[in-house]
């Protein structure tokens, strides 16, 4: 019997769902919203229909990310590290630093064989964050999807000083104002996420491979930036903002591994997507 | 509001020795003291721990006001921030220390109300004759803060008592500069004396100083043999418990009752161990506490590590003391002498140690001590943001640590009963917060940073395996 398995990461802006068996069979991608219960159902449920299976036919769900107590038809959760670490090696197996830049936080990992020896985060301040290009990008009456594409067409990075992301947004209109050109003042602002960014990585002492994930690794102008500071090539999956998704499918897959290799059952959850009626 | 109760008190942190359970007592009778001891004339003195002086002031008779201590009660009772916002709006900067910040606006709020501020924690810092600060040459604020409180107080005089320590220098002999610094302090103490003399209209009975003095040398030696019992597997105590024992060790010194103290806290540490007790049932990981003030607010964190089968059993915060047989002090019959060489060799203790291993520091040899001394798995420091004198050092120790540390090398018996080399890695996790201010404070962010220093540890012994 094909077994299947889930791992749904409710991250503090995006919630994703993976379901795989050797490979990805569905992905479903939602905005995290407050109610992470109901919510984290609907993106399974879309997944499902997607891949054309009933629930009961999943062997095995972990949950990850910010919100993953708050997956109730979860079997374990699982912290982000641990899956991005799992997800990263699963397309990187040489990779030794994973550099996560989440909507609302930002990672450094470092890794070994995919296990997870190090880490450090941030997620005091929104600088060093999605949160940060959003912002800017509103202020600059952009997509954060075209930022990427224009900060590359910059050739004289504006300095932008403050790390404040609201101080930030101001300095960043009064330089327009001054006549700074779009292109270079989106490279500022990519720089000065990647010095924000590194200055943290940096305490793990990279080492090869270094594998961005996150909403932020879609960004190529950020990733150029990142790349210029560190020093190294970065990589990036195919589809960045799934990897602690994927990560966590594969996990469950170990556990269910295990559990048939030490001869024991596998104890999960019952399979049941019934809303939440707390909110 | 009961419910309000109900869920503070779930909150409450847990201890694993009745010992640590029995400093919150303590501590509110001793700060009740204060207040008690100025309705009966005493003389009172705001003072900072590790200055040296303890013995002194209590020979004399002087009941201190631990103001740091203070500060951080209103930390653990969660009722700091009225007075940091007082301080603000006093335009002190928020990004000062939260102790002197605490205090500050404590102070000013009784002096202008004449009286305790409302509910004021465990009864209030009593106002006192006098202030000993001393920023020995750590920590800045410890020089500034009496002087600004001094606004608020006028007519309280100061005595800022001058300690330094010959700065770890891999070619400077301690011995060639020992005796300029001993002179130094003994005349800073000998003022600090004439100054408490005056101020008090009483003189020193030199006598009972020295006996003071024995007495805590021989509490310095009981508090390192009783600490160093956490060695044993399970440990049997932590470190969350000894952020409470730390009373008696720092503000008791020189009194019968923190000997005592540490008497029974030897004898239920014996006990455990031989009942085979640890702080948790299970106890799977051993981490070292390497430095950093804790989050009084936030104590129960140390529970929460607790329940993922992690214990601390050993801490560089705190653990003010080294064995007294093993700092060589020269024989002397001066008990001013005996202070000022227990100061500088303690501080100096680790210099030897350091200067044998290239690229290492004093504090660095410290934690590789501890590390192999206890069996340490992983490394948890806290970055208080508003407090420079630890912060900065801090990430500095950890990545000298790496560097010259990192797999740890450790020796250990082969089947063969051969010694053979081994590699051990030593995960590490930063915390960040502050030691009062709770708005610098996310129990789900720092609960979750836990969760995957965990998941780390845990994959670090499986490749162990």
């Amino acid at each position: 019997m094909t077994q299947y398995f889930a791992g749904v990461d409710i991250g503090s802006t995006m919630t994703k769902v993976v379901i795989m068996n050797k490979g990805i069979i569905a992905s479903n991608i939602g905005p995290t919203g407050p109610e992470q219960r109901r919510l984290a159902n609907k993106v399974m449920e879309k997944a499902l229909k997607e891949s054309d299976l009933p629930f009961e036919a999943i062997t095995y769900v972990v949950a990850t990310g910010y919100g993953r107590i708050n997956v109730p038809f979860a079997d374990k959760q699982i912290t982000e590290i641990s899956c991005h670490a799992k997800g990263v090696a699963n397309f990187f197996p040489e990779a030794k630093t994973i550099i996560e830049v989440g909507g609302q936080d930002c990672k450094g990992i470092k890794i070994n064989n995919g296990k997870p020896v190090d880490f450090v985060m941030n997620d005091k301040c929104a600088a060093g964050t999605g949160r940060f290009l959003e912002i800017i990008a509103d202020a600059l009456g952009i997509k954060i999807e075209e930022m990427g594409e224009i900060g590359l067409q910059g050739n004289n990075p504006a300095k932008i000083s403050n790390i404040c992301t609201v101080f930030a947004e101001q300095e960043v209109v009064a330089r327009l104002a001054e006549g700074v050109s779009l292109n270079n003042l989106v490279a500022g602002i990519h720089e000065s996420l990647a010095n924000r960014v590194s200055r943290m990585v940096n305490r793990l002492h990279v080492a090869e491979e270094v594998i961005v994930t996150g909403g932020g690794a879609k960004n190529v102008g950020l990733v150029k930036a990142l790349s210029d500071k560190l020093g190294y090539a970065l990589a990036v999956p195919p589809e960045p903002l799934l990897t602690g998704a994927i990560g966590a499918a594969l996990l469950g897959k170990d556990i269910a591994d295990k559990a048939l290799q030490d001869g024991v059952s596998l104890e999960t959850k019952e399979r049941s997507l019934k809303e939440i009626k707390i909110f | 509001m009961a419910e309000e109760q109900k869920k503070e008190e779930r909150k409450r942190r847990r201890h694993a020795t009745e010992a640590a359970g029995k400093i919150g007592p303590m501590v509110k009778a001793t700060i009740g003291g204060t207040v008690k001891a100025r309705e009966e004339g005493k003389s009172i003195a705001y003072a900072f721990i590790v200055c040296s002086y303890d013995e002194i002031i209590r020979a004399m008779d002087i009941v201190p006001v631990w103001t740091e201590n203070y500060a951080g009660i209103c930390g653990a009772k969660r009722d700091a921030t009225r007075f940091l916002e007082k301080a603000e709006s006093l335009n002190f900067s928020r990004s000062l220390c939260t102790y002197a910040l605490c205090g500050l606006g404590f102070d000013q709020w009784r002096e202008d109300l004449d009286e305790m501020p409302p509910d004021a924690p465990w009864g209030g810092q009593a106002k006192p004759d006098f202030m000993l600060s001393s920023g020995q040459i750590l920590c800045d604020p410890r020089n500034k803060w009496y002087q600004a409180v001094q606004q608020y107080m006028p007519d309280v005089p100061i005595y800022n008592v001058g300690l330094p320590w010959p700065l770890y220098e891999d070619d400077i002999k301690i011995a060639e500069v020992e005796d300029y610094y001993i002179k130094y302090i003994v005349e800073e103490l000998r003022g600090l004396i004439k100054f408490l003399e005056r101020q008090t209209g009483r003189k020193m009975d030199w006598d009972r100083l020295s006996e003071l003095v024995d007495l805590g040398e021989r509490t310095w030696s009981l508090i390192w043999e009783t600490y160093e019992l956490r060695r044993a597997v399970p440990a049997p105590m932590g470190t969350g418990d000894a952020m409470n024992t730390m009373v008696p060790m720092v503000f008791m010194l020189g009194t019968q009752e923190g000997y005592d103290f540490f008497l029974e806290l030897n004898k239920e540490l014996k006990d455990k161990i031989a009942r085979k007790e640890g702080v948790v049932k299970d106890e799977k990981y051993r981490l070292l506490w390497g430095g950093g003030l804790p989050s009084w607010f936030a104590l129960s964190d140390f529970n929460y590590f607790n329940s993922k089968g992690a214990v601390f059993p050993v801490e560089t915060t705190y653990r003010m003391i080294e064995p007294i047989y093993r700092l060589n002090i020269p024989d002397t019959n001066d008990p001013i002498e005996r202070l000022a060489w227990r100061w500088i060799r303690y501080w100096t203790y680790w210099y030897d140690k350091a200067r044998k291993r290239p690229g290492s520091e004093p504090d660095v040899e410290r934690l590789i001590q501890y590390i192999e001394d206890y069996q340490i798995d992983g490394i948890v420091m806290h970055e208080a943001f508003s407090c420079r004198t630890w912060h900065l050092g801090l990430i500095w120790q950890l990545n000298q640590l790496k560097k010259i540390y990192k797999p740890i090398p450790v020796l250990i018996l082969g089947s063969n009963r051969q010694k053979k080399d081994e590699k051990r890695e030593l995960p590490s996790l930063i915390l960040e917060s502050d030691i009062v201010d709770i708005s610098s404070y996310s129990e789900v962010d720092t609960r979750n940073r836990i969760d995957a220093f965990i998941e780390t540890l845990e994959q670090t012994k499986k490749n162990k395996v």
